[in-house]
């Protein structure tokens, strides 16, 4: 399983650049800034955590640098096409080839199945034999026996390794998390963050990954904070990247 | 429990897609049934007092013997508080500026006619007016072809015998001016208290006198039985008249309403089902929710019966805000068709069906998966539980099937109707099953893939437990809606069928051996050839196997046909649309036996071998039956109870002939002409009773046509409440995956295919249903024989594949266009 090669991704390109990222939000009444001014550059092969509490803008920050929706202000750059600039169809493609998505709610499917939900995207993406290729992830998240359950027939761990297998399925470059350990007691937390870092390692995915746990967020090469929409990185934990 | 209540409000309610739903799905239900009901009793009313108008009263007493009744008759029927009005109708010679001319005169009293109206016109170019009242004393109404004939103008004076009566009219319609061969020469109307002074009336002419009675149906029952036993053969008393082509057209437009009642319940019931099932899953977390907080099964149960009491009184209110200015739109075409008003009157009795289908729909398809609310466990709320298995509503539907079908049966009161539906639906849903089982096994092996199709059949087979129902709803609801549509287009076309644009609409009578080749060549010159000339004899059914007929058949069947001369007849060939139904028609060269028509032999208790004896004159013919045949009896043809071979019994009797054939409006004038070259033949016009009854076809077919749009609309409801059953999952699904990656042109193509495929198989398990329910329609409920209807057939399928993809496209609308983020934090 090795990373697909791109015409346009250079090794020494970023994987991922950020400039002057302002979103605003109208409500009925007034509009609101979640996020404000943020920059922000992350190599390939990266790991990296966004800490910050609760409402202080993680998920959308995450949602448009995953291309999920066009920033208000400012460029998001995703190894080498500016996303922020493409139209909705194009950003689709790019996500179908490049990125996976890892759901503070999982977001599987109630109809399908395990097994039909980490196809999905392996349809979508029309590669050839997903069937064998998701059982394939499913027994490496260890999932293996539950293949024809559907996810009421999961636990919330469950429910989340068989929406890590998906978001791995289409063999991503790089790899967002939104709070993949947030619902989960902190067991089964471990053994999740376990297998991201895992195929994090194994596939050379970029990761980025929103988390409360402080355990986790000092697993990955760097922390940022995030306060208010603003992003800062404490101290200069950088040298542990790689 | 103030806040849970809150909770339940029905102002909150409103708000929820699912409640709106299902309080949509009841106020159509309501609106339909209430609709078509209270429109189906007033037709019946309308029947029944058109039909009554045809006698222009409710019954007649007619005395043939050419003498009045005694006095005391009619003041026993003032008495008990009948209205009554007599006529007296003659033939004889009435002389104007242009010659004389033989006529048929009905004189009226003032209260003529007791039902109905007559039809007139001032002067020639004057604009039709409808009278309640006969003309005055000193004047007379006449046809507009007699005032041509005798070159009369309104106001000259035309001698009646020895007196001499202004005419003041043209008498275009008389109420009971139905189609009579009695009725031979040009009418004249007069009252009736000018007639002794005209010296007309002598001992032995020819006289009919009439006598009408209106009033409540049980006093005129009474009345008659009180008169029976005083009455002469040679009386009388006729009731509603059957057979007419006007009654008989809206007894048939009659039983489609009653069809497409039951239709609207049947598919009012299903889009409740649909939508509160959908609203009692949704409400499985409310309720898990509601336990945790303390509320225990019994408080949930009351909390959503008595939400389901709400939205039950919501239903039937909107429910009738919406029918009563649907029926009062319907009433007024019926009194445009019927050209008197029709009174705006609700029938409670019409709206009971209505109220008992709002019930019924509310307590068989939504109470089930409600009550089971209150088993949903509250650890719900921590751990998502596995949803119903659906096996649980099993027989939840069993009982609602069978709760609706008792409500149709009780609506409809036609079992014919119940079993045929019921078959058909049991048809469909089997082979549904089949259709379904075989296409997922077809559909397992589909992989999928970037293509829009291979995405749409695994789609379809991953949602299979939804799409096999979804299949399941929309088969029967395009199968309920077409096989209203194949009811309705076989009704019109047999109603045009009927009276096609070429009906005959003029009789010639009294046509005499020697001039029958003159008259033929007549017509032919005259660009109208005649078709068929038939020969006339007139004679009695006296014996019936050597008994006198009237102690042969037993006393309480009343058979007219008995009390007067009978029109017999001799041809070769059967008449196009008469048809044997037992026994065979005449070889060629046969002279012996007599050919029965179906209802008379039936009512005599006919067979075939009975010898049947006929008095004509003086002479007696007697001939076994050697067939039984049924007769058009609306066709406007000269139709005959008997008729014999060529040279068999009638040879060397007295026979006069007759015909009926097109004439157009310019024909007028060879017509007139006619009557001055034949002036022994007798000319019946016919044209004003076939355009008002082509004009009524016309204009019943329209009501029809707004019935049907109505429940066609509720079909696209029901469909469209099962379509948004799901919508949330679909949307979810869009939305993800356009996070995945999916591109939109991809979405939209495979959604629209998807459904298009499921409306596609939904159309024509429908149809194929339809079909088969159509066929048991037919030889249950209405004449006809039975074929595919390939237009249907085809259209049903497209046109739902087609629906369907667009309800799909519609449902994916919102995943479009907002941001796949946006849409995730929506729809969490
Ligand atoms: N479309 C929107 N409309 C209105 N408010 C929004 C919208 N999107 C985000 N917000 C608001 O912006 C703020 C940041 O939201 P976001 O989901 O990014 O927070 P978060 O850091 O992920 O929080 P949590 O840790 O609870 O998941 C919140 O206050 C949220 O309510
Ligand atoms: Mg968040």
């Amino acid at each position: 399983m090795n990373q697909m090669a791109h015409p346009n991704s250079d090794q020494r390109q970023p994987m991922l650049k950020v400039s002057h990222l302002t979103h605003r939000v109208s409500l009925e009444t007034d509009t609101l800034t979640i996020l404000q001014g943020v920059n922000l550059e992350i190599n390939r092969g990266e790991s990296v955590a966004i800490v910050g509490r609760s409402g202080s803008g993680k998920t959308t920050l995450l949602g448009l640098l995953a291309g999920l929706d066009t920033p208000s202000e400012g460029k998001v750059e995703l190894d080498g096409s500016v996303i922020s600039d493409l139209s909705e169809d194009a950003r689709a493609q790019l996500r179908a080839r490049r990125v996976g998505f890892v759901f503070q709610s999982f977001q599987l499917l109630p109809a399908l199945t395990a097994l039909e939900n980490v196809m999905l995207p392996l349809e979508l993406a029309g590669i050839e034999q997903p069937e064998a290729r998701a059982r394939e992830l499913l027994e490496r998240v260890g999932l293996g026996e539950r293949l024809g359950h559907t996810p009421r027939q999961l636990s919330g761990g469950e429910q989340q390794r068989v929406a890590i297998a998906r978001a791995f399925a289409s063999d991503p470059v790089v790899l967002f998390a939104d709070e993949p350990t947030g619902n989960l007691d902190n067991r089964t937390g471990q053994s999740v963050s376990d297998l991201l870092m895992a195929l994090n390692r194994e596939q050379g995915t970029t990761l980025v990954m929103v988390t409360h746990d402080e355990q986790l967020a000092a697993r990955c090469g760097r922390q940022f904070h995030i306060e208010a929409g603003e992003l800062t990185e404490p101290g200069s934990a950088r040298e542990a990247a790689d | 429990m103030v806040a849970a209540e809150k909770l339940m409000s029905v102002r909150r309610d409103w708000r929820e897609r699912d409640v709106r739903v299902v309080l949509v799905a009841l106020i159509i239900a309501v609106a339909t049934v209430a609709t078509i009901a209270l429109f189906a009793s007033q037709l019946q009313r309308t029947l029944v007092t058109s039909a009554s108008s045809f006698l222009a009263a409710d019954r007649q007493l007619e005395a043939e013997n050419g003498r009045e009744i005694p006095p005391e008759w009619m003041h026993e029927a003032t008495r008990r508080g009948l209205e009554t009005g007599r006529m007296i109708e003659f033939s004889t010679m009435v002389f104007g500026t242009g010659g004389f001319q033989l006529v048929s005169v009905k004189a009226v009293s003032d209260e003529y006619p007791l039902r109905g109206e007559i039809e007139f016109q001032a002067s020639p170019d004057g604009t039709r007016t409808l009278a309640s009242g006969g003309p005055a004393p000193g004047e007379v109404w006449i046809n507009p072809r007699l005032l041509r004939l005798l070159e009369l103008e309104i106001g000259d004076s035309l001698d009646v015998g020895s007196r001499s009566l202004t005419v003041s009219g043209l008498l275009i319609r008389e109420p009971d001016g139905g189609f009579r061969l009695s009725a031979l020469a040009p009418r004249v109307m007069m009252h009736v208290d000018d007639v002794p002074s005209t010296g007309v009336i002598q001992e032995g002419s020819r006289v009919e006198y009439v006598y009408l009675f209106a009033g409540e149906e049980p006093v005129l029952d009474e009345y008659h039985e009180w008169l029976k036993p005083q009455l002469h053969p040679s009386h009388e008393w006729e009731g509603v008249r059957d057979g007419e082509t006007f009654s008989r057209s809206l007894q048939r437009a009659e039983r489609f309403l009653l069809l497409g009642g039951s239709l609207a319940v049947l598919l009012a019931s299903v889009a409740v089902a649909v939508a509160s099932r959908q609203y009692s899953l949704s409400q499985r977390d409310t309720v898990a929710l509601l336990k945790t907080l303390g509320l225990n099964g019994a408080g949930i149960g009351r909390l959503y019966l008595r939400r389901l009491g709400l939205w039950g009184l919501a239903g039937v209110v909107g429910g009738l805000l919406v029918a009563l200015p649907l029926f009062w739109l319907l009433t007024r075409i019926l009194s445009d068709v019927l050209e008197r008003p029709v009174d705006f009157y609700l029938d409670p009795a019409a709206l009971a069906p209505a109220l008992l289908t709002a019930l019924v729909s509310l307590f068989a398809f939504a109470y089930p998966p409600i009550r089971r609310l209150r088993q949903v466990p509250a650890m719900r709320v921590l751990r998502s539980q596995p949803g119903e298995s659906g096996r649980e509503a099993i027989p939840d539907i069993v009982v609602a099937i069978l709760a609706v079908f008792g409500l149709v049966w009780l609506y409809a009161g036609e079992l014919v109707l119940v079993v045929s539906l019921l078959g058909g639906l049991v048809l469909l849903l089997a082979v549904l099953g089949l259709v379904g089982w075989a296409l997922m096994a077809l559909l397992r092996h589909v992989k999928g893939g970037g293509s829009a199709w291979r995405l749409a059949l695994v789609g379809l087979y991953r949602h299979r437990r939804a799409s096999l129902s979804q299949m399941a709803v929309f088969s029967m609801t395009l199968m309920l809606a077409a096989t209203l549509v194949l009811v309705r287009s076989s009704l019109l076309d047999d109603w045009q069928a009927q009276l096609p644009e070429d009906t005959p609409n003029h009789f010639l009578i009294n046509i005499s051996p020697g001039s029958v080749e003159e008259v033929s060549e007549y017509w032919q010159e005259n660009g109208q050839p005649l078709s068929q000339l038939y020969p006339m004899v007139r004679g009695r059914l006296t014996e019936l196997n050597g008994r006198p007929v009237k102690e042969a058949v037993s006393k309480d069947e009343r058979i007219n046909a008995l009390n007067r001369e009978l029109n017999l007849t001799w041809m070769a060939s059967l008449p196009a649309d008469n048809e044997i139904i037992e026994g065979a028609w005449f070889k060629e060269g046969q002279t012996e036996g007599v050919s029965v028509e179906s209802q008379l032999a039936g009512r005599l208790g006919l067979q075939i071998g009975d010898r049947l004896t006929f008095t004509i004159g003086s002479a007696k013919v007697t001939e076994p039956v050697t067939s039984i045949r049924t007769v058009q009896w609306d066709s406007m043809k000269p139709n005959f109870y008997m008729a014999f071979p060529p040279n068999g019994g009638l040879t060397d009797m007295p026979a006069t002939w007759i015909t009926s054939f097109y004439l157009p409006d310019q024909g007028k004038q060879a017509l007139n002409e006619f009557s001055r070259r034949f002036p022994t033949i007798s000319v019946l016009e016919i044209d004003h009773i076939i355009e008002r009854i082509q004009l009524i076809v016309g204009q019943v077919t329209r009501a029809i046509e707004a019935i049907l749009a109505l429940i066609l609309a509720a079909a696209l409801v029901v469909m469209a409440a099962v379509v948004s059953a799901t919508l949330k999952d679909r949307q979810r699904e869009g939305a993800l995956l356009r996070t995945l990656g999916g591109r939109q042109s991809l979405l939209v193509r495979s959604t629209m295919m998807e459904f298009a495929l499921l409306g596609g198989f939904a159309g024509l398990i429908g149809v194929a249903a339809a079909e088969a329910a159509v066929w048991a329609l037919q030889y249950g409920m209405f004449e006809g024989s039975f074929q595919w209807h390939w237009p249907i057939v085809i259209s049903v399928p497209l046109v739902s594949a087609m629906v369907l993809a667009l309800f799909g496209r519609w449902q994916l609308g919102p995943v479009l266009n907002v941001s796949p983020m946006l849409l995730l934090r929506r729809l969490e």
